[in-house]
């Protein structure tokens, strides 16, 4: 952290940013590029290092941050660059996790099959609620989902011809990836090909018509962009990632169960994209991997002398949601927001940003109000 | 402006929400009648259809005056619920539970809870609501999924994750006469002889609490409708419609907002109460787990800017999930399609997002 504060100051050359012309691109002077590319190897380093780092029944601790990371980043496209509230996403993480198991134990397919599979039925599911839901926006599209995630908790993962029931649904990783620390990579691998996608699809035109359809359905119209069409683009997007995330999932305890799948996880996937800060991946997936981690610090903090006994892992849905309500009352950028300028520095941007713009809230707050 | 306001009984728009629900009787009817004890599914949807109608009015009438969705409102039952249990204990937080209450004692404590429903509303709305950076209804309902979060995190944390008996007002049934009109009801569970020397129509017991169930729905519709006739009330409603040319009136809006709140967080509380009644149990997050989400589908139903759809909207989801519990049960289709009451939840909500987004008695989509 020392590092952000080093000599790259805003200026380059003597000139402030006023005085620059602003057809030339900003460049980070050459003690600027060692510094950002000592930080980038020393992140890289950390994330390599990390599944070797945690005790050894702790492992699978990563992969499932990682996963949550994922998780983040498709409810980031759904609700930070759509505007569209999901409280029912494990329904499409569940999905796609029996998807998977049923495709691996129940058809007898390989692993892969499964995986890309789960993407694609997650990709499905959400394409035809989002057919019947899109026909709404805001508070009835938020409706839909939550009954969608109470429906298929209740109803499609208790159909045990699919989930196998109370017992669950097997799903093995193949000979390669049977060790755990293999697969805790595995899933890095995964989310850095996401997070990808993600940077990808933001460049596109499909990205950019998504954002200007949050910003002004109608506005966005006039300038021939198809609302419904890109709208469910984002929904199969967002369901397709969770989907992934889940088929992953279900290989990391190699068995799925239906009870995993509840209501108040839907709620933390929301939460901790929010906390983590909209429309910034560094953020969302900051988020994911604090509140996939949580409960485990809580419960290793509570052997601690100096920690207060009475705070177990009981209170992560507690600091979950204090957090979140601090965050939508003062901090609507979350996680982001308290770290753009180290975000920007690392994208070989200068740390100071000559712009007043910040990452905003739940729903832009640039754009008009109601 | 508003339904209520109008004289005479007669409403012109509520012809068409009345063809609509006749024809969803019918088709009751025509499904149920087959393999079901109708009149039995009907009392029983009444009851469970009562309380989400309860919850339903708060989340309308939040809705209405501030255009907040207010997911808190489960939350603001399972809290009062627990506020009666703590007092009919005196604090104590006994394993197996309170058994039963005498009445006196009940209705005091339903008292503070209804105080204490009314109280954390408003508190919610001054705390949280009105003080977000951001504006957007969505980011309220976000806010108040937070507020649902946390107090569901402080009662698991303080009850911890168990199930505890939650006494009702009145134990058992009344005695008496059986009214017999429901004989007619085909394949009940013995029909009126099994009823017994005990209230029942068409084979469907009646108990006390289901009679107080109703009874305080009524009430609470009569005493809304009422205030909506106060000068208080009839402000509410002109803040509801326009809330800039209200306030140019002198109404101020924060006033009838915290009103608004205080009325869903009462209802919400007699709800919780009522609805822990129903288990005759309760756990942390009961209300939010049971009742929320079917209430905001009968507020959608509805129409969720209008009481009366909440009321009705409420009532005809509690008959359709009593009905698909029933038809799932009689056909044996238990093992096949688990979850009946999820799955006639989310066929109500997409039927009405499909062909009636606006709700039944709702002016706006």
């Amino acid at each position: 952290m020392a590092v952000q504060t080093d000599a790259d100051a805003p200026t380059v050359d003597g000139h402030t940013p006023e005085e620059r012309d602003p057809r030339v691109p900003w460049r980070p002077s050459q003690a600027g590029y060692v510094a950002r590319g000592i930080v980038w190897a020393i992140i890289i380093a950390f994330v390599i290092a990390i599944p070797h780092l945690v005790p050894d029944t702790q492992i699978n601790i990563v992969s499932r941050a990682a996963l949550y990371g994922i998780v983040a980043l498709s409810m980031n496209v759904l609700l930070g660059y759509a505007g569209q509230v999901s409280l029912g996403h494990q329904a499409f993480f569940g999905i796609g996790a029996f998807g998977s198991g049923y495709i691996i134990t129940e058809v007898g397919m390989g692993w892969i099959a499964g995986i890309i599979g789960a993407t694609i039925i997650g990709g499905l599911f959400s394409l035809l609620l989002g057919a019947i839901a899109l026909r709404v926006r805001g508070f009835y599209f938020a409706i839909v989902t939550i009954a969608f995630g109470l429906f298929t908790q209740e109803v499609i993962f208790n159909i045990r011809r699919l989930t196998g029931g109370g017992a669950g649904m097997p799903a093995e990783r193949p000979e390669f990836f049977s060790g755990d620390i293999v697969y805790a990579y595995v899933c890095i691998a995964a989310l850095v090909v996401v997070w990808l996608f993600d940077w990808r699809l933001t460049a596109t035109k499909a990205g950019r018509a998504i954002e200007a359809l949050r910003d002004d359905e109608r506005v966005a119209a006039s300038w021939g962009i198809n609302v419904k069409g890109f709208m469910l683009l984002a929904f199969a997007i967002s369901g397709a990632m969770a989907g992934l995330a889940g088929g992953l999932f279900a290989s990391i305890e190699q068995v799925v169960s239906p009870v995993t799948f509840n209501f108040t996880l839907g709620l933390l996937f929301m939460l901790m994209t929010v906390v983590g800060g909209l429309r910034s991946r560094p953020g969302v997936v900051t988020g994911g991997i604090v509140f996939a981690a949580l409960p485990f610090l809580l419960e290793a903090a509570h052997g601690l002398s100096w920690w207060p006994g009475f705070i177990g892992p009981l209170w992560e849905p507690l600091i979950g949601a204090v957090l979140l309500l601090l965050t939508l009352i003062f901090f609507p950028g979350g996680i982001a927001q308290q770290n753009e300028d180290l975000y920007r520095w690392l994208s070989f941007q200068p740390f100071h940003s000559d712009k007043k713009d910040s990452v905003g809230g739940v729903v832009d707050t640039s754009g008009q109000r109601p | 402006m508003e339904e209520i306001s109008t004289p005479g009984w007669f409403r012109p728009e509520w012809t068409r929400p009345a063809i609509i629900g006749g024809i969803v009787l019918v088709a009751l009817v025509l499904v149920g009648i087959s393999d079901v004890a109708l009149v039995a599914v009907v009392v029983g949807g009444l009851q469970t259809g009562s309380i989400y109608a309860l919850v339903a009015l708060g989340l309308a009438l939040v809705y209405k005056s501030t255009r907040v969705l207010n997911f808190a409102q489960g939350e603001l039952g399972t809290v009062p619920a627990w506020v009666v249990f703590l007092i009919l204990t005196g604090g104590a937080l006994p394993d197996g539970g309170v058994d039963s209450a005498g009445l006196g004692e009940m209705l005091l404590a339903t008292l503070a809870a209804v105080v204490v429903g009314a109280v954390l509303a408003v508190l919610i709305n001054l705390l949280v609501i009105q003080r977000l950076s951001d504006v957007r209804p969505v980011t309220t309902l976000v806010a108040t999924v937070g507020v649902t979060l946390a107090f569901s995190a402080v009662e698991l944390i303080v009850f911890e994750a168990k199930a505890r008996t939650f006494p009702r007002f009145v134990e058992g049934a009344p005695p008496g006469i059986d009214l017999g009109i429901g004989c007619l009801a085909i394949g009940g569970e013995g029909g009126c002889a099994a009823a017994g020397s005990q209230l029942a129509i068409g084979g469907a017991r009646i108990t006390w609490h289901m009679i107080i169930i109703v009874a305080v729905l009524i009430g609470m519709a009569v005493l809304l409708a009422a205030f909506f006739r106060t000068p208080p009330g009839v402000a509410l409603l002109a803040t509801s419609q326009e809330p800039y040319a209200a306030e140019l009136y002198g109404i101020s809006v924060t006033k009838m907002s915290t009103i608004a709140w205080a009325f869903a967080g009462a209802f919400a509380a007699l709800g919780g109460v009522l609805g822990a009644g129903v288990f005759q149990r309760i756990s942390p997050g009961l209300i939010t787990t049971t009742f929320l989400v079917p209430a905001i589908v009968a507020a959608v139903l509805g129409g969720i800017t209008s009481m009366v759809g909440a009321v009705v909207g409420g009532l005809l989801l509690g008959i359709a999930v009593s009905l698909a519990n029933g038809i799932v049960a009689s056909y044996g289709l238990s093992s096949v399609l688990p979850g009946p009451p999820q799955l006639a939840t989310m066929a109500v909500l997409l039927a009405v997002l499909l062909f009636r987004p606006r709700g039944l008695f709702g002016k706006e989509a």
